[in-house]
């Protein structure tokens, strides 16, 4: 590493941590890191700036139900989570569909080869249980996740399981192609502890496809990573 | 097996996490009592709303929860590894806030390219970031430094994005923010010796 080259990367260090490159920027400079003993140390030394950043706030007292709303839902999944009553119980490692799905190249819908699944249990029609009247507009199984959707109006309730957790700095996003078009339903996916997760989608209407991809933090305008569900939408 | 309350308590933030990511709700009630005002705090700074700020400050919390087992004590403390879940969630929230996703046809490339054109104004930006009033070394900063530094972590702002706020080059923007970073930096230590 000569200095030329360190310098070429010093500038941007601040700008990093700052979490103020761009994706590409950032992996370039991660690339970068890992030959570089300088600005490792300089990373290091400059961490604790940026740690004292939030601590600069002025503190504003968080409301009482915040605290409550939370501890109801920690609760909640640890009813609903065998593990949290047994001693000490190991967490079990990444679930394996998702370490399957990473070997997969990226697809995007521009080359849209849909990989259809082995479909399990798909079943159109029945009431989804809830007393409401709802139905499950479909259920599939496709690789280790099982997608449901509840139809409800004009859209439906999207219901996962076998979700895996998303790698760290990366969030899950939902697509759905109508029309030759791709819209991102707009909430996020976020798994629980126990890989379920679920999201509304407005307005089914016309929709083909459904796709999830793993997409940087704050989620992307179109797909970009990598896909770990693809699904035809049965018609 | 849950520990009690009052054992909890005695326990360091970095003793907590393994009882966290065994889903013990007594550690984690720790955990939000010493840290759930800052992250609460944080996160009103940088979306400026309340109703927003606790709906961020839930859902880093939850993820914490959901995933205490990937704390790493080599990289830091856990308050801070909290606070800057807190924080992306915060600026994740913006993002999602300022608008995005328009429908798009598969073979736009052009289009695919475009980000939003909001909040390109520094008026327009520094609105979003009018919540507080820099404090300590922060506010020790020449203006300029404090700004760029401000506008990338409350704003979440990439340093092109400030360059095209500022209207300056972009080499100078992260030029700014390293020298920012090193007066703070040098100010802690300062502090310690």
């Amino acid at each position: 590493m000569t200095t030329t080259d360190h310098n070429r990367w010093s500038d941007d260090l601040g700008a990093y941590l700052l979490g103020a490159l761009n994706p590409n920027e950032a992996a370039d400079f991660e690339r970068h890191l890992e030959g570089c003993e300088r600005c490792r140390q300089e990373l290091r030394w400059l961490e604790p700036a940026v740690d004292t950043l939030p601590e600069t706030v002025e503190r504003t007292e968080p409301p009482p139900q915040l605290r409550a709303a939370l501890m109801a839902e920690v609760r909640r999944d640890v009813r609903e989570d065998p593990r949290a009553e047994a001693p000490a119980p190991a967490r079990p490692a990444a679930a394996s569909p998702w370490r399957r799905w990473l070997l997969r190249p990226a697809v995007g819908f521009a080359v849209v080869a849909l990989l259809v699944a082995g479909v399990v249990g798909y079943e159109v029609g029945k009431d989804d249980g809830g007393g409401n009247g709802n139905r499950v507009a479909f259920e599939e199984q496709i690789g280790g996740m099982t997608v449901k959707m509840i139809q409800e109006g004009d859209g439906g309730k999207l219901e996962l399981a076998g979700v895996p957790q998303p790698p760290e700095d990366k969030v899950f996003e939902a697509w759905v192609e109508r029309d030759g078009e791709v819209e991102a339903v707009p909430a996020l996916i976020v798994p629980d502890r126990n890989g379920r997760a679920e999201t509304t989608i407005a307005d089914m209407s016309g929709v083909k496809t459904l796709m999830i991809t793993v997409e940087p933090r704050g989620g992307s305008e179109t797909p970009t990573g990598e896909t770990i569900m693809e699904m035809k939408v049965p018609s | 097996m849950a520990v009690q309350r009052e054992k909890a308590e005695r326990l360091a933030d970095e003793e907590l996490m393994p009882l966290v990511g065994d889903c013990d709700p007594e550690a984690f009630e720790v955990l939000y009592d010493r840290h759930g005002g800052a992250a609460y705090s944080l996160a009103y700074r940088v979306v400026g709303d309340r109703a927003a700020a606790e709906e961020v400050t839930q859902e880093a919390f939850i993820s914490v929860w959901r995933s205490g087992a990937r704390f790493d004590s080599a990289r830091g403390s856990v308050r801070s590894w909290l606070l800057s879940i807190v924080r992306n969630r915060a600026i994740d929230f913006l993002r999602s806030r300022a608008g995005k996703a328009p429908k798009l046809t598969f073979d736009d490339d052009s289009v695919l390219e475009q980000r939003p054109a909001q909040e390109h104004t520094e008026e327009e930006a520094l609105q979003r970031e009018t919540a507080a009033e820099l404090r300590g070394a922060l506010g020790n900063l020449p203006g300029e430094q404090s700004k760029v530094i401000e506008l990338a972590y409350f704003g979440g702002f990439s340093h092109s994005e400030i360059a095209e706020i500022l209207s300056l080059p972009m080499g100078t923007v992260k030029g700014r923010m390293r020298l920012g970073l090193e007066k703070i930096r040098g100010e802690l230590a300062e502090g310690l010796a």
